[in-house]
């Protein structure tokens, strides 16, 4: 007997098709350390047994069958709640949508489970993707599995957390300015942003528009890379008009190594001020190890990054604004009883139906969007994006990808960053590819020689290259020997197979 | 210039989140203070440079065949509204007076 949390994605759905266990066992495996273990964490908002057991048998009796598995026939899988799950509900971590059933289930998580995903639970969330630390959450915080004094980072804190604990092998997030790099960072797994209409995103509640994208959290690279393949591999969706054709198998060349290729270390960034001295030197580690295995380090500059913060806190709002203005309360979402006209209700719902954070990025957005303000602001950032753009198109001419720190620091304690400004720079090293729609990786390294808490780096490469990310990723995994940890107080708890 | 408890009001009616009086102070601190840190934006000089409104210009769109497919079922559409009437979602007087149109 063994735990399930000790295996890769590849070796379960191998184990369930060479009848070593079936799927049902592997959900009853995690559905156990889920048990055992999301009471010290609080990762999920939903356990969604029901689903997960249905599909096990699913693909258990397509076994008794003799039919061909899918490639990830078996495997764990969470989904931040705000993607649609038929039987499910989808809250965003809002009250006001506490009690929304999910109408349909949104593509990136059926295309999980027909790739033979089990779905196991809805996983916590900053409300409406706005935080950085899964603090902001109506339902409660989630607790770093490293240390359950410390953030899981955010706003997918709740998805990196359910695979770093264990509870999961796969989890899916959205990153709209570094949710899913920055909790993975702080988290210490794998989480990929693939290129800005890679991977549909019908079905997830919109936050900004031009800069959601969908992707995975795992433990090692090579889930990951399968993950990708499930999410890519049937094609662009016609439901998201953003959906790309992405025609690559992202584990074809995941061994191929990096001789040759070229690493661009950006000192501004780098070597920044406010980075503690353990990212510093992870940046410098990882760079060696790169360049260890044939890799070429040069440097590059990305003239106009330091716009970036600037830039995505007037897009950013100005989108959430124009998103979020479809809670009014009458055709989903919390509705104030008692209101004698609809502007009332409406006024009183979203009072009472938001929280704090998501009322100051609308309250924001209304503002920069405003007569005679949008001119100063909106139309400005937008400019600033195009030469934030070509930056990036300038430095990979030179170099295949970029490597950065993930976030200035590992996580920090709860309560420690109160200011909601401070909190927005947690997101300096990431906002940037959002900006320009690249894809990006937080690949981790071990722990911190001084925080003890998990660190990683950052790669950046051009659009529509997120296999060469993996690439790369999968080379930092093989010098650093980080993959598959879970956190060490959760590890074999629960979840015997 | 900073902007005022009147200002932010006036932005939270447009907006349409009731704020209370507590609210109303600790947002116009917030406002002032996220504007402040908007101000690289302000200073920029952008004369020339054309606005990105998506992140990468060159896509192409996605567009289906102009035929009618199967969508939201009507039941689907109306099962997490709190009031409705038949195929209808139900609200109160838009234009004032009260009580249910």
């Amino acid at each position: 007997m063994s735990c399930f949390d000790s295996l890769s994605a590849r070796e379960i759905a191998r184990g369930v098709a060479n009848g070593e266990f079936s799927a049902e066992e592997v959900a009853r495996a995690s559905l156990d350390a889920i048990s055992a273990r999301d009471g010290e964490i609080h990762a999920l908002l939903q356990v969604t047994e029901d689903l997960s057991l249905a599909r096990a048998r699913e693909l258990d009796g397509m076994r008794a069958r003799g039919e061909a598995l899918p490639p990830l026939a078996g495997v764990p899988l969470s989904v931040k709640d705000n993607m649609n799950l038929i039987g499910s509900r989808t809250t965003c971590g809002s009250r006001m949508l506490e009690d929304y059933e999910s109408p349909y289930t949104a593509t990136c998580v059926q295309r999980m489970i027909d790739a033979g995903c089990l779905p196991m639970g809805k996983a916590n969330m900053d409300e409406f993707a706005f935080g950085s630390s899964t603090e902001t959450s109506y339902f409660g915080k989630t607790a770093n599995p490293w240390d359950t004094e410390r953030v899981p980072g955010g706003s997918s804190g709740g998805s990196a957390a359910s695979v770093a604990s264990g509870e999961v092998t796969l989890s899916l997030g959205s990153d709209t300015g570094g949710s899913i790099r920055q909790p993975a960072a702080f988290c210490g797994v794998v989480g990929l942003k693939p290129t800005y209409g890679a991977v549909s995103r019908h079905g997830i509640v919109a936050f900004g528009s031009s800069l959601d994208q969908v992707g995975p959290f795992g433990r090692r690279v090579e889930d990951v890379a399968l993950a990708m393949n499930a999410l890519v591999g049937p094609g662009a969706d016609p439901m998201d008009s953003t959906s790309q054709e992405c025609p690559v198998d992202f584990l074809e060349h995941l061994e191929d190594g990096v001789e040759g290729l070229k690493v661009g270390l950006v000192p501004a960034l780098s070597e920044a001020e406010g980075i503690s001295g353990e990212v510093r030197e992870g940046v410098r580690a990882a760079a060696r190890a790169l360049e260890g295995q044939g890799a070429e380090i040069i440097e590059v500059e990305l003239p106009h990054i330091d716009d970036s913060i600037a830039a995505y806190y007037v897009i950013g709002p100005c989108e959430a604004f124009s998103n979020l203005a479809r809670f009014d309360g009458v055709r989903y979402g919390y509705q104030e009883p008692g209101c004698a006209t609809l502007a009332e209700q409406s006024e009183k719902s979203r009072a009472k139906g938001f929280g704090a954070e998501a009322k100051r990025r609308q309250m924001l957005g209304a503002y920069l969007l405003s007569s005679g303000v949008y001119d100063r602001y909106y139309y400005k950032a937008q400019q600033a994006r195009t030469l934030i753009t070509q930056s990036y198109a300038r430095a990979f001419e030179r170099a295949d990808v970029l490597l950065f720190p993930a976030a200035p620091r590992t996580a920090f304690k709860f309560g420690e960053i109160s200011s909601p400004t401070e909190m927005y720079l947690s997101d300096m090293f990431t906002i940037s590819s959002n900006i320009a729609g690249n894809g990006s990786i937080s690949v981790p390294l071990g722990s911190g020689p001084e925080s003890g808490m998990p660190l990683s780096v950052q790669l950046q490469g051009p659009a529509f290259k997120d296999r060469r990310l993996l690439v790369f990723a999968r080379a930092i995994e093989r010098a650093f020997e980080a993959k598959g940890a879970v956190a060490p107080a959760f590890a074999g708890k629960g979840g015997e197979l | 210039m900073a902007l005022s408890e009147h200002d932010v009001r006036a932005i939270a009616e447009y907006a349409r989140i009731g704020l209370d009086d507590e609210e109303l102070h600790e947002m116009t601190a917030y406002m002032n203070d996220a504007v402040a840190m908007l101000k690289p934006i302000v200073d920029f000089d952008p004369e020339g440079v054309e606005p990105t409104f998506h992140p990468i210009g060159d896509l192409s769109d996605v567009m289906r065949d102009d035929a009618e497919k199967p969508g939201l079922s009507l039941e689907s559409a109306l099962e997490n509204a709190h009031a409705t009437e038949g195929r209808l979602f139900r609200v109160p007087c838009i234009l004032g007076g009260g009580g249910l149109s």
